[in-house]
């Protein structure tokens, strides 16, 4: 007689700067997407562990073969140093809900997985391969599909998730979204951080930050538009901590992305049947953690005033909308539909 | 409520079959609703520019996408398949509404004085070649966008265009991530019958300022550019050198050079013309001849199309967006239409 296995299931966002993951067992975590082994025998000493995931592989760079394996959302391919790094983070991920490693503690895991809306097909048969020994069954579905599924907006609704990599848009018409109705833009959060370094350096040439510190500054003060609050910041300066207005920087660096951003959403509000633009208009929703920038949700119907107007909402705790969803996908599915993906 | 529920549960059947079919390796066609009128929305807004072009180029393309020219779908209607010619190929088998062509086909005792070197015959098959594939894996950008995955999409991508049209019948070397030796694409090209064959490429220049497309047929080269490109591209030939000579003897004077010659003019103009709207930096590298194995062995007028640089940067970025790579088998389309309409002109004639 065969024992029943216990089902758990999961929903994975494998985001470039963070990863989450949301298990049917009640269990919610969020890592960074950093890798790091020990660099040699004196580090994994000090460490006294094999890899280092997370916070934890950031905070002890130093003495780490750091990395972050995923790249504008994707696995980046052709080294196996990223490949080992992506089973290490998803290990990592279900080790956090109680899936023990090798053993999965004699659970059934099935996972739905979010990858960018124009991921090629190769990018996810590398997610599955990445997969294969970690869940037993595997559902790959692009992210932007995964939020409008969790917050139950299928139908007449423009999902425009900004993550580190990429920025994803979505229409959702009540069937599964075609090529046609999504687009994906690398200008993200970390294209941000890359305009910010670059502005910061020709203002300040003297100053001296890593691309962690102007991370950690996006994400606590990014805006566009106007803002009341100087963005203050301390750095060393010639040796010397310093205090730096970046204001100007940040707001040029944020607002760096709009245009693109505009482009596409008012590109695909385009390419809506006619009737039901205007439903569309007044269901923006955007998510994602760069979806935080202060002044974008106004920015956004600014220039949807310039095609009739229309409403975005802005998804205040972004960081789990897209594992939960993958996770309401998985629950949803039958047993059924489960088994025909055990290949 | 209900209706929510049903919604849902829809959509998530969808999702399995897709990864069902990502799982087998099928190539499903993308669901596409009124895509024409899309496009033409999508060209009005992404590409103002081409207002200031006027109506060539991409536009006219992708009209012709969306109104397949009559004489074509005439013809598909005329057409019979090649089975009404036993073991003959598609290319004398398949006439269209010519009577200089039309008759052998029609009158089975006319069949052996058809010679396909000597009598210009409508296309009606077209073999279409994704580049690499399997463990030949291409060029690839720092980011990890392979040859392998562009050619097979693009690949794709132009099957369903030219499908659409109903005026050919398209034959696929590969549709999955599998490597085939360029020996197997070309026998498979040759063992259906193809008319025309186009493979299809990514192009890696040192220079990584160098963009734009080229298009190869079949003939020496002096250039060692293009001599180590060859070189490179014919690795997995799966020929010996032995095999090679005979061929080569046969192919470099033929008439077949020719008109892969016209075929790669066409398809060049056309990609440059089309291409060079929605990435205004790109260059004519021009038509070149080079001797690619796969050009070598196939039976019918070949070329081979380097449809954008991944060397370059901005190309390369170009090439990882779908609306791109769907340009480029617009593009592409409408060139190997362009020559079909030249060699059936031709074959009205009776030249």
């Amino acid at each position: 007689m065969t024992e029943k296995k216990t089902v758990l299931h999961v929903g994975i966002d494998l985001g470039t700067s963070r990863s989450s993951i949301s298990a049917s067992n009640g269990e919610k975590h969020v890592v960074d997407s950093y890798v790091g082994w020990p660099l040699d025998m004196v580090a994994k000493k000090v460490l006294k562990k094999a890899v280092l995931i997370g916070r934890e592989a950031v905070d002890n760079r130093p003495m780490l073969d750091l990395h972050r394996p995923l790249e504008q959302g994707l696995i980046k391919d052709g080294s196996d140093k990223d490949e080992a790094a992506v089973r290490e983070l998803l290990w990592h991920l279900l080790s956090l809900v109680g899936v023990a490693r090798e053993t999965r503690n004699g659970m059934k895991v099935r996972a739905v997985v979010g990858v960018p809306a124009e991921a090629l097909r190769v990018n996810k048969q590398h997610v599955r391969k990445a997969m294969q020994d970690a869940v037993d069954n595997l559902l790959i579905v692009s992210e932007p599909f995964a939020v409008a599924y969790g917050l139950e907006a299928l139908l007449h609704t423009m999902i425009i998730d900004i993550g580190a990599g990429t920025t994803d848009f979505c229409v959702m018409n009540g069937r599964l979204p075609s090529e046609e109705d999504q687009r994906t833009l690398t200008q993200a959060g970390d294209w941000i951080d890359e305009q910010l370094s670059r502005l910061m350096r020709e203002r300040y040439p003297e100053a001296r930050f890593s691309v962690h510190m102007v991370r950690e500054w996006k994400e606590t003060s990014s805006f566009v538009g106007q803002t009341k609050n100087p963005v203050l910041v301390t750095v060393p300066v010639n040796g010397k901590p310093t205090q730096l207005d970046i204001s100007q920087e940040m707001r040029q660096a944020c607002e760096g992305i709009l245009p693109p951003l505009v482009e596409s959403m008012l590109d695909l509000l385009s390419r809506v049947q006619p009737e039901y633009q205007e439903r569309v208009r007044n269901n923006v929703i955007v998510s994602g953690g760069t979806g935080l920038i202060r002044g974008l949700g106004p920015r956004l119907e600014q220039d949807l005033a310039a095609v009739g107007g229309g409403k975005v909402r802005v998804v205040k705790d972004p960081v789990f909308v897209g594992s939960d969803g993958g996770l309401s996908i998985a629950m949803d599915a039958p047993d059924s539909d489960w088994e025909k993906l055990s290949g | 409520m209900a209706n929510f529920d049903r919604l849902k549960r829809r959509l998530v059947q969808d999702l399995v079959q897709e990864n069902v079919d990502l799982i087998r390796g099928h190539v499903r066609p993308p669901r596409r609703r009124r895509q024409r009128f899309r496009f033409a929305g999508a060209l009005a807004l992404l590409l103002p520019a081409l207002v200031l072009f006027g109506s060539s180029g991409l536009v006219s393309t992708l009209s012709v996408a969306a109104n397949p020219p009559r004489r074509g779908a005439a013809a598909a209607g005329e057409l019979r398949p090649s089975s009404s010619l036993p073991g003959r190929p598609a290319a004398i088998a398949a006439p269209t509404s010519s009577v200089a062509v039309a008759s052998p086909a029609r009158t089975p005792g006319a069949e052996p004085a058809v010679d396909a070197s000597v009598f210009p015959l409508a296309i009606r098959k077209i073999a279409i070649d994704a580049g690499h594939g399997g463990d030949s894996l291409g060029t690839r950008t720092p980011s990890g966008l392979l040859e392998k995955d562009v050619t097979l999409d693009i690949a794709d991508r132009l099957r369903r265009i030219l499908e659409d049209g109903k005026s050919f019948q398209v034959l696929m070397t590969r549709d999955s991530d599998r490597a085939v030796s360029l020996e197997e694409r070309a026998a498979y090209a040759n063992r259906m019958g193809a008319d025309i064959f186009v493979s299809v490429h990514v192009n890696w220049i040192g220079n990584r300022e160098a963009r734009g497309v080229e298009t190869y047929f079949l003939g020496p080269t002096d250039d060692p550019f293009l001599t180590r490109l060859a070189a490179a591209e014919n690795r997995d030939s799966g020929y010996s050198l032995a095999d090679m000579r005979p061929l080569l003897e046969r192919i470099y004077a033929g008439v077949r050079q020719d008109k892969s010659r016209k075929l790669a003019e066409m398809v060049q103009a056309s990609l440059f013309r089309s291409l060079g709207k929605v990435n205004p930096r790109m260059e004519d590298r021009g038509v070149k001849s080079a001797p690619f194995i796969v050009l070598l062995a196939t039976q019918m007028p070949a070329i081979l199309a380097e449809v954008s640089c991944l060397s370059n940067e901005e190309e390369g970025r170009l090439l990882a967006k779908p609306l791109y790579r769907q340009y480029i088998a617009e593009a592409l389309a409408s060139g190997l239409r362009s020559y079909a309409g030249f060699a059936q002109g031709i074959a009205e004639k009776g030249i």
